[in-house]
């Protein structure tokens, strides 16, 4: 991984590594982040606009799991025990970190206009679940391989934050290094995430060509970042030019993407040009 | 009372047994008949995330304080079922994650079809699903208290009575968030009491028979529910469905446990 950009993770095929270990995951699944950092005082520090508006957006993102299981739980996906066991440790951690973020952020803007994302946004759980009868087990990869990508796609925002690039607060040395912590603890609670979708993309799609093909074709199709539809246009917008404003992490993306087995270049094209970066 | 949905997320936690000495069911094992209940009742524990499935494709997963309960509530029923594998591991029973994924491929076309009858049905009634939903999820809860409890009782075995005892204390929280999200979405809406109402009445059945054989299903009654102490406790469970609006005189477990065959 780049350390200055937090993308383009090596790929790990042919490395062989070892099993994620899901009930190791769930026994240490992080809580809360309320005791661990006085949020209070970094959000009382200032923020610049684009940073608060930013994080503001990443707690809408990072709280819509419950988007994510229902599109993947209708099909075969909820079948596989380990998936799903993950994944309920995957949204409590998630849950915590949109509300860490949230709090030093507030609300997001123009609940109006996302309300409204909410309702049109996709397909709805009944053509997805018609579409897994005859998708079947190979739609499981399709779904860990989105989680992975979605994963990358968050991490411009967070490295961006975390980048000495752009000044973090309006008074410098206030909440930057405070805030810089947070998002530190955030990347790596979230690496465990991009590890266990990686590694499981990795295997389904190396091992079964269909499960590639729908991998390349949910991805291309998704609206990046996945959660898009729980923030505003304008906000979703505003997201993606701050995460997208460095075109060498924008090109880490693209590799991360063509690192997954069977995933080519038009898949990441679409996905940067989905994010009309 | 209004459930405080910050109150619980924030004191959620996994059940918690590194205190108690499973290694007592070495010396003191369960009969082979409780086993099998602790079996069919972890496999309801780690099965929550699909009910959740359902819960998703209606409406209701739009609104914050629902995915927040939902979020805490999947992970501590993911707990109840690692707790109780736990004690199934002492007895040489294994409930690993490959065992449980062959149990849901048994479900066949019915398990396939439920997400969409469910958003269908979602989608013809509208918000008043929800309600139908909520009622369910507080018949469920209340049922897998009364199971924990009975259980404790029959079995008069020390570790294993506190272990449940600590997980119907959670499952206490989650009957307080479903009755109280189900109590207002009854309150004053004949329309969601109706569909309620049939719903309940005409497709309820215990918790776990989508996910068991019908004999696993008519073993656990039998085991917790069959005799007088038993129906007593199934009749608890009624008194307190047929206490929300506009559900009086349901009798949706006794009427599940006639059709059983338990008495």
């Amino acid at each position: 991984m780049n350390p200055s950009t937090g993308v383009g993770r090596a790929p790990t095929v042919g490395r062989g590594p070892a099993p994620f270990d899901v009930r190791g995951f769930a026994r240490t699944a992080q809580g809360s982040l309320r005791d661990e950092f006085d949020l209070e005082a970094i959000a009382r520090a200032g923020l610049a606009p684009e940073c608060r508006r930013t994080l503001a957006a990443l707690a809408e993102l990072e709280g819509a799991t419950m988007a994510y299981l229902r599109n993947v739980l209708v099909t075969a996906t909820h079948k596989d025990a380990r998936v799903t066991a993950f994944l309920v440790s995957w949204a409590y951690e998630k849950y915590w970190i949109a509300d860490a973020l949230r709090r030093i952020a507030g609300e997001a803007e123009d609940p109006e206009d996302r309300a409204a994302g909410i309702a049109t946004s996709g397909r709805g759980p009944v053509r997805r679940a018609l579409a897994g009868f005859v998708q079947g087990f190979d739609v499981i990869g399709a779904h860990l391989a989105l989680g992975y990508v979605d994963d990358l796609v968050l991490d411009l925002a967070y490295a961006r934050l975390a980048a000495a690039a752009i000044p973090i607060a309006t008074d410098p040395g206030a909440a930057g290094p405070a805030l810089g912590d947070l998002i530190a603890r955030i990347r790596a609670i979230k690496s465990r995430h991009t590890a266990f979708f990686e590694g499981e993309t990795c295997r389904r799609l190396g091992a079964s060509p269909r499960a590639a093909r729908l991998a390349r074709r949910e991805i291309r199709r998704s609206p990046w970042p996945l959660g898009g539809a729980a923030v505003g246009a304008a906000e979703r917008a505003a997201f993606v030019r701050f995460a997208t404003s460095d075109g060498a992490a924008v090109a880490a993306l693209a590799r991360g993407i063509r690192s997954l087995p069977g995933l080519d270049d038009r898949t990441a094209t679409a996905v940067v040009r989905r994010l009309g970066a | 009372m209004a459930f405080d949905i910050d109150r619980y997320t924030e004191t959620s936690v996994s059940v918690n047994w590194s205190d108690l000495d499973l290694e007592v069911f070495r010396r003191d094992p369960l009969p082979e008949s409780s086993l099998r209940t602790l079996r069919y009742m972890a496999d309801v524990e780690y099965h929550t995330v699909c009910y959740t499935r359902d819960l998703l494709t209606t409406p209701s997963h739009r609104e914050a304080d629902v995915s927040a309960f939902m979020t805490m509530w999947n992970r501590e029923e993911f707990w109840h079922g690692e707790a109780l594998a736990a004690v199934l591991a002492v007895h040489d029973i294994t409930v690993d994650y490959d065992a449980l994924k062959a149990n849901r491929m048994k479900l066949g076309w019915k398990d396939r079809l439920d997400p969409i009858k469910q958003s269908v049905l979602g989608g013809l009634v509208g918000q008043d699903f929800v309600a139908v939903h909520m009622s369910w999820g507080a018949a469920n809860e209340w049922s897998a208290i009364t199971a924990y409890q009975r259980m404790a009782e029959l079995e008069e075995h020390p570790v294993l009575a506190e272990l449940l005892r600590r997980i119907a204390k959670q499952e206490a929280r989650h009957v307080a968030f479903y009755t109280s999200q189900a109590r207002e979405r009854l309150a004053a809406n004949t329309k969601a009491q109706k569909v309620t109402r049939f719903a309940l009445s005409r497709f309820w059945a215990p918790v776990g028979s989508s996910i068991s054989t019908e004999d696993d299903v008519r073993h656990v009654m039998t085991h917790l529910m069959s005799g007088p102490e038993g129906r007593r406790s199934a009749r608890k469970v009624d008194d307190s469905i047929s206490g929300m609006p506009g559900l009086a005189g349901l009798t949706i477990v006794q009427d599940a446990l006639d059709r059983l065959g338990v008495s």
